[in-house]
């Protein structure tokens, strides 16, 4: 262990690395779990890599076997059920790992200049997840699936010149088939990965580049920023191992939770419709999109005209992604601004309103 | 789509050979859950059945078939009725095969056309002798009605039903012999739902089960209770096999609950030394 410490010391310059990223690196001194939450969704995004490479061993990416193959995974492959339950589960709770990030940033204020980039590729990021997820939903070829992808591939639709084109893009065919199936493996194994990595290496190149924010507090107005400077909190604890083992901590929370619902509830987001194999010809009575969609397809449903439905959803979008170049604001503390603390927590409670009425 | 050309190859090769096509064809049939088929919601007959130019009596029927076991299934007015769903003018037509209000005599075929195996019980007992020879026996609608058929049950056979016509002496001796194994099914279908719950694969189970279950059920009809309780050990048997089946899977299921709850134990040790290490670095 000592040579190969050398060794790499030699040629890397190790501890000065180890020094200048961990152990001198410091965090704000009010710093709390909050903030662990993107090194969460980072683990959680490096648990789907492996759980999925391990479930591409069995999984046939074919109309014809991808159900068969999943059933074969579920019931015969020693512990596969136990990987494609971590898998399914590690998306559902990633999603909700990073709608919590996203939405403590927020309230944090901790968008604001000089940060606007790392919310943006944040904001990306977020897509790029909800991308992985819709991709990988068609995968099983069950018949929630294959509704499901029929009714989000038709949205494009709706737009008038290109909005056919797009849904046939994404299909391949007229409707969701064997060839929407292979697409979206594509995506999902090769796309999608290969984005969120590059986003990711961006987001903590942003993160580390201009310094950890720091939480509001009451006692300390946030600086000018003028010209580029890292932020540095020389008087706050050191990233290691402080606020690593805040990290640790929460990254463990994230598995107790996902291997509390694989042993308590197993089937909590494999409802029964995901076990039948997909069938074109049957219509299941209710179709519903995975509960982080149910929010935006109920509002979908109650605005009458469709086109209308979905271009405020992409204004919604693009308002949510630009977001740091609307707030002019310089006031980082969202509990000091009222009307803005008054809009995030209605924006919350429509989300969270819209995905109980949906799920009923 | 398989499973039909499988029913009809099967039905062109035994019908050039001699006897017991029919047999083979009821073995098949259970094999083949209507619960596949999509439901159908729209045909010019319930459009038609559903308007106000309907007379009232003949009103009521699509909202009877909404709540009757066929339209769960996917059974719609043309499989029985046979006519053209889709075309108002030819629906009705003997050229489209339409079939009406059948008389007593004729609705053991009418229902016959997919419950071979219990026709040909029914047409050999006493019931299916008395209406095919006096025109006045029970017939398959008396007991299970028509358009708000119910899944059968053994709640069919009560003295009200059966006093109709006789005492329920027999009646109850033929319940009372089929009443274990019925319990036995209703016992081994909620494990399979518990299962199915726990994600386990349950599919071989489910179709011996609804095999034996609809094989067992051609039983009832014979109304012959030697034969009953002759065949109840041949059905205990198939029964407790597929009980042995149910335990496998239970055990694999609390095979998977046991090693999740273990890796959950870990984690939940590790987070309490992190969350101590924490601690004490503060």
């Amino acid at each position: 262990m000592p040579r190969l410490r050398e060794w790499l010391e030699i040629r890397i310059g190790l501890d000065e690395l180890v020094h200048s990223q961990l152990t001198d690196y410091r965090v704000a001194k009010n710093i709390n779990f909050f903030y662990t939450l993107g090194i969460v969704a980072l683990v959680a995004f490096v648990f789907q890599a492996f759980t999925g490479i391990l479930l591409m061993f069995y999984y046939i990416p074919d109309e014809k076997d991808a159900f068969q193959s999943i059933q074969f995974i579920m019931n015969h492959v020693p512990y596969g059920w136990l990987f494609r339950l971590m898998h399914v589960m590690g998306a559902n709770l990633m999603v909700a790992v990073v709608l919590l990030h996203m939405g403590s940033v927020f309230s944090l204020g901790s968008y604001k200049k000089p940060r606007e980039l790392t919310w943006v590729v944040g904001a990306l990021l977020l897509l790029t997840v909800l991308g992985f997820t819709l991709s990988g939903y068609l995968l099983p070829w069950s018949q929630l699936s294959f509704w499901a992808t029929t009714v989000v591939t038709d949205i494009p639709s709706a737009f008038p010149l290109v909005g056919g084109l797009i849904s046939k893009i994404l299909r391949g065919s007229e409707n969701v088939s064997g060839v929407t199936l292979n697409r979206f493996f594509a995506l999902h194994v090769a796309f999608f990965p290969f984005l969120f990595s590059s986003l990711f290496a961006l987001h903590v190149f942003l993160v580390r580049r201009i310094g950890i924010s720091a939480p509001p507090s009451d006692s300390q107005e946030p600086e000018e920023w003028k010209e580029f400077h890292h932020e540095s909190h020389p008087d706050g604890p050191p990233f290691y191992p402080d606020f690593v083992s805040k990290e640790a901590f929460m990254v463990i929370i994230y598995l107790i939770v996902m291997f509390a619902i694989i042993s308590m509830a197993p089937a909590l987001f494999i409802p029964h419709d995901a076990g039948i194999a997909a069938d074109p010809l049957n219509t299941p009575e209710h179709i519903r999109p995975e509960w982080y969609f149910l929010a935006p397809y109920e509002m979908l449903k109650l605005i009458p005209n469709r086109f209308l439905g979905i271009a405020l959803q992409v204004v919604l979008v693009v308002v949510f992604i630009f977001w740091p170049f609307m707030d002019k604001s310089e006031k980082t503390n969202i509990l000091k601004r009222p009307l803005m603390l008054a809009t995030f927590l209605v924006t919350i409670m429509v989300y969270l309103g819209l995905t109980v009425w949906g799920s009923r | 789509m398989r499973s039909l050309l499988t029913v009809i190859c099967l039905l062109c090769l035994v019908s050039v050979s001699e006897g017991a096509w029919t047999e083979l064809l009821q073995k098949e049939f259970p094999k083949t859950p209507w619960a596949q088929r999509p439901r159908v919601e729209r045909t010019v007959c319930i459009d038609c059945h559903d308007s106000d130019l309907m007379k009232p009596e003949y009103k009521a029927i699509p909202g009877e078939w909404r709540k009757n076991w066929h339209y769960r299934n996917g059974v719609s007015c043309q499989d029985c009725h046979g006519g053209d769903p889709k075309d108002a003018a030819r629906s009705m037509t003997p050229q489209s095969g339409f079939l009406g209000v059948q008389k007593p005599k004729e609705i053991p075929e009418f229902c016959g056309k997919c419950h071979l195996g219990i026709k040909e019980n029914y047409l050999e007992s006493g019931h299916g002798k008395a209406l095919m020879t006096t025109g006045r026996g029970p017939n398959c609608v008396l007991c299970h009605h028509s358009h708000d058929i119910q899944k059968a049950s053994l709640e069919i056979i009560n003295p009200k039903l059966c006093g109709i016509c006789h005492t329920y002496d027999r009646a109850r001796e033929m319940k009372a012999a089929l009443l274990l194994t019925e319990a036995k099914i209703n016992e081994i279908n909620g494990n399979l739902q518990t299962l199915k719950a726990g994600l386990i694969d349950t599919q071989d189970e489910e179709e011996t089960l609804f095999r034996t279950q609809a094989e067992y059920r051609t039983l009832f009809h014979s109304v012959d209770v030697n034969l009953v309780k002759a065949r109840t050990a041949e059905f205990s048997k198939m029964l407790a096999t597929l009980s042995q089946q149910v335990g496998k899977g239970f055990k694999e299921l609390k095979f998977r609950q046991d090693f999740s709850t273990f890796i959950l134990l870990i984690f939940v040790g590790l987070g309490i030394m992190v969350f101590l290490w924490g601690r004490r670095k503060e």
